[in-house]
């Protein structure tokens, strides 16, 4: 990175060094300097900010004979950039009376409703008036008075007579989510924030303008009065809503989840949440969880002992490896686990049962996990790190939905653009929201089943306009085998015109981030797309260098990590086959057992033969198979059909219905572990409460009682154990030890296979 | 003294907003001499004119000129200040109406200038008339090879629109005119040193020179003449002359074009005296500090009013007789100042309000006597803590009134009443 330039400025007289050009807010920061701010916030634009006025400083320049040239007015120091020579005041009488002025100014009109006000207690109103602030008003007029608690959307309140317009939310509504909801109407004193219409605020970003919200003006419809920020406790966690794997504080009270706040890491999410995980973890104080384990007795559920099912599941286990082999024993989870549990399921399904009847995946494509990727490109889904993402030259968002599907991939994707220039491409054969949030990007319609075409003729064009390079692929040998994709075909079998084919393929190059996700995952034709786009990313010079690469970006908050730990029926943790003798035994003496090595039923392997009656055990862990299996009627066949069904959930879901035992698992907030996401970033998250009843218990204990009582006991103490013996086994995990891992968690990086990087 | 005409030399010529009158009397004869000079010529006879912004600011015109990079490699633009807002000015109405041509040769000689291939003309919405004129006349300029590509065969090419404003005053001050002009919320944008010089990075963040008619209509007379002649008049560092919007209690009120440095009993005159007894002046627009009679005594240039404690600004000049209430003048020009807040930032947006809610106790017979120091003490809290000029605009004049006429107010707060009101009652018997 090119070294920064600095610049000598002075605050209250001392002297100190900073990069040219960073605002004096900042500046102060560094000398613990306190300047009070409401509008003021790193992540948004100065343009629209330096409005609230809090943040007002003294400020002059040195003179080259030492004397000082003032400014005339006070300056903002929230958009003052540092120059050299720069002298700033902060606590002059003249700025604590305008401060105390800004203070009255914006209390005039303020209902001071505070103690009914969810924003009461962590109020930065509250707060600078506490410390800035005068002790009375001057005010003996009429408020302004507006209705009260508007409800904009399902999740969001608005209290227009709180607000003091400090356009955070209509800044980050513009700048960062893009959907550009919120605006002020009318102006003066009559500003006022709104939607378009009054009409509902349908942002996917929308509970961040809660928290960026310097007062109670935005508030969650969902915590709205269930807690005083003194009187609950909060906790990190990791969002488990998709597989971007965003940090987060779960706020609770003694056994009760209230609230969901962003928590920062630069690397992944900043500081934002999407809505599907600020308010979409209510599941876990749900009342309807389960509570105790329940067997079915005479085509009823009754609760029972976790000695009696235990004692049942290992009975019908022996009964039916005795019987028929391991082999008619599968277990089908894992993208919800912990890596730890994920790890210790298939141990459990290898070693105590002895089969690789063991999958996670409920999408179409059930390939041997990351194949093509993998042998190519030497990463199993992913090349971009999120962070990264910022620095692409052009954004290739490939028949995905990413705001969608991938909300805090997608800020990112759009802060390349919108901050950074990046130039964007979005091909998808039906219009998407995601199109929307840029202006004008580059947008490919072509024709749903034509994906492979599309993509080699890009490459096609690129191979012919000489700017291709050679990466690790013969270029004579793609040249030939793409001859055929002219651009006139391409268009005419895509239906995207031969200019915009031109335009797109002009713009891909190195530092291109291409971003796929459900449609590329669930392609007929998966192997040929993936290996289509492996020679496109190759070719554009992102295969082992540059900034580029291509991202199959995951469903699921652990689907990378239970892919990482093996609970696949072809490889074990690591990638490692089970048919590769050598490797398989280096595990083996690691875990002191012989393991099968013969590949075992994917999921669909082992849905179809539960449902031709030959699977005796069916155990199914956290996966709402009959709802969510792509082909959910041959799930239900499938249990119906299964000898014997056991289902470890938090919920009594379509699919436990089914089945003859059903265990309660304990939710994220209730136990520790790792999980790793799309972009392979491992990451902790710890426990906040206490599962809703003593006979709820963590999946990992589940999985480790289980094996004792299939008499091949796989001790575990606890999480962090488990995961010092994942680094054993897959040591690209080894930096994963919990005393070891930075704040940011650890993206593993594939050392093992060697095959690029 | 009498007026002296530069900028309303022709403007009594019947048909002058024609483009073949207009060329009659020497139209676009400056835009073809400029078109000879090189592009620094110009601006070094803007220079040498000492040409100052007639918008209010006074500054002076040659250093943006000369502050819009010398290259290229960024589109540039002209954005002219059409938008007349300020209470009691008037000229750039005038101005356009009656004599659309020489504005716009100005434009065009400072787009050359500037090497700014296109401009924008931002209009007051209510100005329908004007425009219209304007519209004529930017067509008929175009038709003439004026406008459009290689103007006059010079290799030059220039584009020049109409943006129509939509009724906020707050769109006059320049950067929130940029913002209009690009599509956004009509509020200003930082300025320097928190962003660059408009002239550095203006519309688009590209440079962009802004001026107001009155200024830009100045230029073709400057061209013709020299910036020497135009320097010759006027004083020292208020050079050539300025037209007055002269309105209120005169007997001929209308735009009269001085020298700069008349005095300003003089303009008075010219304007047929005043009606009734002198009681105050606002010599440039609401926004500047009222000047009572006794202090009227002073010549109408930038320093000399300046030194009055008032300003030139827009050349909006207001007189007021003995007639007036000032306690209850100062609520409308509060009023006003509040209902044209943008509201983007806190003292404007609530201390505005805020003033216009104790003016309206005071005139309700509900006043304190400390709501006069309150009033006093929330224009210091709004002066210079404001995001843009708005914000001191509605504080000074208050403030001065309350300097000058500090007793009127008490006299309305002790009794209920107005002063002059209750004075005008006693004088013709009350009523
Ligand atoms: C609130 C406010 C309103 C303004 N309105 C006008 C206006 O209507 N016309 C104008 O020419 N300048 C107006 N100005 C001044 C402009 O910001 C700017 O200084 C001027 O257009 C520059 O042109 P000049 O240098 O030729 O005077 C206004 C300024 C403020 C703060
Ligand atoms: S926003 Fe803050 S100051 Fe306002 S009512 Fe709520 S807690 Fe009180
Ligand atoms: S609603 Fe909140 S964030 Fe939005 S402008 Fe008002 S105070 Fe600021
Ligand atoms: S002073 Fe503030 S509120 Fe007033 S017009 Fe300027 S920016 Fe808007
Ligand atoms: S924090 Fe600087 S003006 Fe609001």
């Amino acid at each position: 990175m090119a070294e920064q330039e600095l610049v000598t400025i002075e605050i209250n007289g001392i002297e100190l060094q900073v990069p040219k050009g960073e605002m004096i807010i900042e500046s102060a920061k560094r000398i613990g300097v306190d300047i009070p701010f409401f509008c003021y916030h790193p992540r948004l634009g100065k343009e629209q900010a330096a409005n609230c006025r809090m943040c007002l400083v003294e400020a002059g320049t040195k003179q080259p004979d030492g004397s000082v040239r003032m400014m005339p007015k006070p300056q903002t120091s929230c958009t003052l950039p540092a120059s050299q020579g720069l002298v700033v005041f902060t606590d002059t009488v003249a700025i604590q009376k305008a401060r105390r002025g800004i203070l009255e100014f914006l209390l005039i009109n303020h209902p001071l409703d505070c103690p009914i006000c969810d924003r009461g207690g962590e109020c930065p109103l509250q707060n600078n008036t506490l410390f800035y602030g005068p002790g009375v008003s001057r005010f003996v007029e009429e408020k302004r008075h507006l209705p009260k608690a508007f409800p904009i959307s399902d999740y969001v309140v608005l209290d227009r007579e709180r607000c003091i317009h400090c356009a955070r939310c209509t800044r980050f509504s513009q700048e960062i989510s893009g959907d550009a909801q919120l605006e002020f109407l009318k102006r003066g004193a009559d500003t006022m924030v709104s939607t378009f219409q009054n009409t509902e605020f349908t942002s996917r970003f929308s509970g961040n303008t809660i928290e960026l919200c310097p007062v109670g003006a935005l508030t969650s419809r969902v915590y709205r009065f269930r807690a005083r920020p003194w009187d609950m406790k909060s906790q990190k966690s990791i969002c488990t809503r998709c597989s971007n794997g965003c940090n987060i504080w779960l706020d609770y009270r003694p056994n009760r989840l209230v609230r969901v706040l962003g928590r920062e890491n630069e690397a992944v999410n900043e500081e934002w949440t999407c809505d599907r995980g600020k308010f979409g973890h209510e599941y876990i104080s749900s009342d309807r969880r389960l509570l105790s384990p329940l067997v079915r007795r005479d085509n009823r559920f009754v609760t029972a002992s976790w000695v009696e099912v235990y004692q049942l599941i290992a009975s019908r286990i022996r009964q039916a490896v005795e019987e028929r082999g391991a082999g008619a024993v599968g277990a089908i989870g894992g993208a919800h686990l912990s890596n730890e549990e994920a790890y210790l399921l298939q141990k459990l399904m290898r070693v105590a049962v002895g089969t690789n009847n063991i999958d996670h995946r409920l999408e179409r494509n059930q390939v041997a996990g990351g194949d093509t990727l993998l042998a190519r490109l030497g990463v199993p889904f992913t090349q971009t790190a999120i962070a990264d993402i910022e620095k692409a030259k052009t954004i290739f968002i490939f028949g995905a939905d990413l705001v969608d599907e991938q909300p805090i991939v997608f800020l990112r994707a759009r802060k390349a653009w919108f901050r950074f220039g990046a130039k964007v491409i979005i091909a998808h054969p039906e219009p998407t929201e995601t199109e929307l949030r840029f202006d004008e990007p580059l947008v490919l319609r072509y024709r749903a089943g034509t994906e492979t075409t599309l993509i080699n003729g890009l490459s096609h064009l690129i191979l012919q306009s000489g700017r291709a390079v050679t990466d690790g692929i013969s270029l004579e040998e793609l040249q030939a085998s793409l001859s055929e994709y002219t651009p006139a075909r391409v268009a005419q079998e895509t239906g995207v015109a031969e200019d915009a084919l031109r335009e797109a393929a002009n713009l891909l190059g190195e530092g291109t981030v291409i971003l796929c996700a459900g449609r590329v995952r669930n392609h007929p034709e998966y192997a040929v797309l993936a290996n289509a786009l492996v020679n496109l990313t190759l070719l554009t010079g992102n295969g082992s260098r540059g900034n580029g690469g291509l991202n199959i970006l995951l469903p699921e908050v652990n689907s990378h990590g239970a892919a990482d730990m093996g609970v696949l029926p072809d490889l074990l943790p690591g990638y490692v086959p089970v048919n590769d003798r050598e490797a398989r035994e280096r595990i083996e003496r690691i875990w002191k057992a012989s393991l099968p090595a013969e590949p075992g039923l994917s999921t669909q392997g082992m849905l179809e033969a539960a449902a031709e009656g030959k699977l005796q055990v069916l155990y199914v862990i956290g996966e709402d198979i009959a709802q969510k299996y792509h082909d959910p009627e041959l799930a239900q066949r499938a249990l119906e059909n299964a000898g014997f069904v056991i289902v470890q959930d938090l919920f009594l879901t379509d699919t436990a219905q089914y089945a003859d035992v059903v265990l309660p698992a304990a939710s994220v907030a209730e136990k520790e572990g790792t999980f790793t996401n799309t972009e392979r970033r491992v990451q902790r998250f710890w426990k906040a409460m206490n599962p809703p009843s003593p006979d709820v218990k963590p999946d990992l204990n589940i999985f480790a009682e289980l094996a004792v009582y299939l008499g091949k006991p796989l001790p575990v103490f606890s999480a962090e154990q488990v995961m010092e013996e994942i680094g054993q086994v897959f040591p690209a995990y080894a930096e994963c030890c919990y005393d070891q891992m930075p704040a940011e968690g650890v993206r593993w990086m594939p050392t093992l296979t060697d095959r690029g990087k | 003294m009498a007026e002296l005409k530069v900028l309303f030399k022709d403007i009594d010529v019947p048909g002058i907003q024609t483009l073949e009158v207009y060329e009659q009397h020497g139209g676009y004869s400056a835009l073809r001499k400029a078109l000879g000079m090189t592009r620094q010529q110009v601006i070094d006879e803007v220079k040498a004119s000492g040409l100052r912004g007639r918008g209010g600011a006074g500054f002076p015109a040659w250093i943006k000129w000369n502050g819009i990079p010398k290259d290229e490699s960024q589109p540039h633009y002209v954005q002219c200040n059409a938008d007349e807002g300020e209470p009691g000015t008037f000229k750039d109405r005038e101005l356009m109406l009656r004599h659309p041509h020489q504005l716009i040769e100005g434009i065009i000689i400072a787009g050359y200038a500037t090497l700014s291939k296109v401009g924008y003309i931002y209009i007051r919405g209510e100005y329908t008339e004007p425009a219209r004129v304007m519209r004529r006349a930017i067509d008929e300029a175009y038709r003439a090879g004026y406008l459009g590509k290689n103007i006059l065969g010079s290799g030059v090419d220039f584009d020049l629109y109409i943006h129509m404003g939509a009724g906020s005053y707050e769109c006059g001050e320049e950067s929130a005119m940029m913002s209009s002009i690009m599509g956004e919320r009509g509020q200003p944008r930082l300025k320097f040193p928190h962003a660059p010089l408009p002239t550095i990075a203006g519309l688009w963040n590209c440079p962009t020179l802004i001026n107001n008619v009155e200024t830009l209509s100045c230029v073709p007379a400057i061209i013709r003449n020299g910036g020497a002649w135009y320097a010759s008049m006027g004083t020292e560092k208020s050079t050539g002359t300025k037209i007055f919007s002269v309105s209120g209690h005169v007997n001929k009120p209308g735009n009269y074009e001085v020298e700069m440095g008349t005095p300003l009993m003089e303009l008075l005159e010219l304007a047929g005296g005043v009606k009734g007894k002198l009681k105050a002046v606002i010599p440039g627009g609401s926004s500047v500090p009222i000047l009572p009679a006794d202090k009227c005594d002073v010549n109408l240039d930038y320093e000399s009013l300046q030194a009055a404690g008032t300003m030139l600004g827009s050349g909006g000049f207001m007189v007021l007789n003995d007639t007036v209430c000032i306690v209850k003048f100062m609520r409308r020009t509060a009023a006003f100042y509040a209902h044209e807040s943008c509201g983007k930032c806190t003292p404007c947006r609530e201390g505005t309000r805020w003033m216009v809610k104790i003016f309206d106790r005071i005139l309700a017979g509900g006043g304190r006597m400390e709501d006069i120091d309150l009033l006093l003490d929330i224009c210091d809290q709004i002066d210079g803590r404001s995001y843009c000029a708005l914000g001191d605009a509605a504080a000074w004049p208050i403030r001065a009134s309350i300097k000058h006429f500090r007793h009127e107010y008490e006299y309305f707060i002790k009794h209920g009443h107005s002063m002059v009101e209750a004075q005008a009652e006693h004088s013709v018997g009350g009523r």
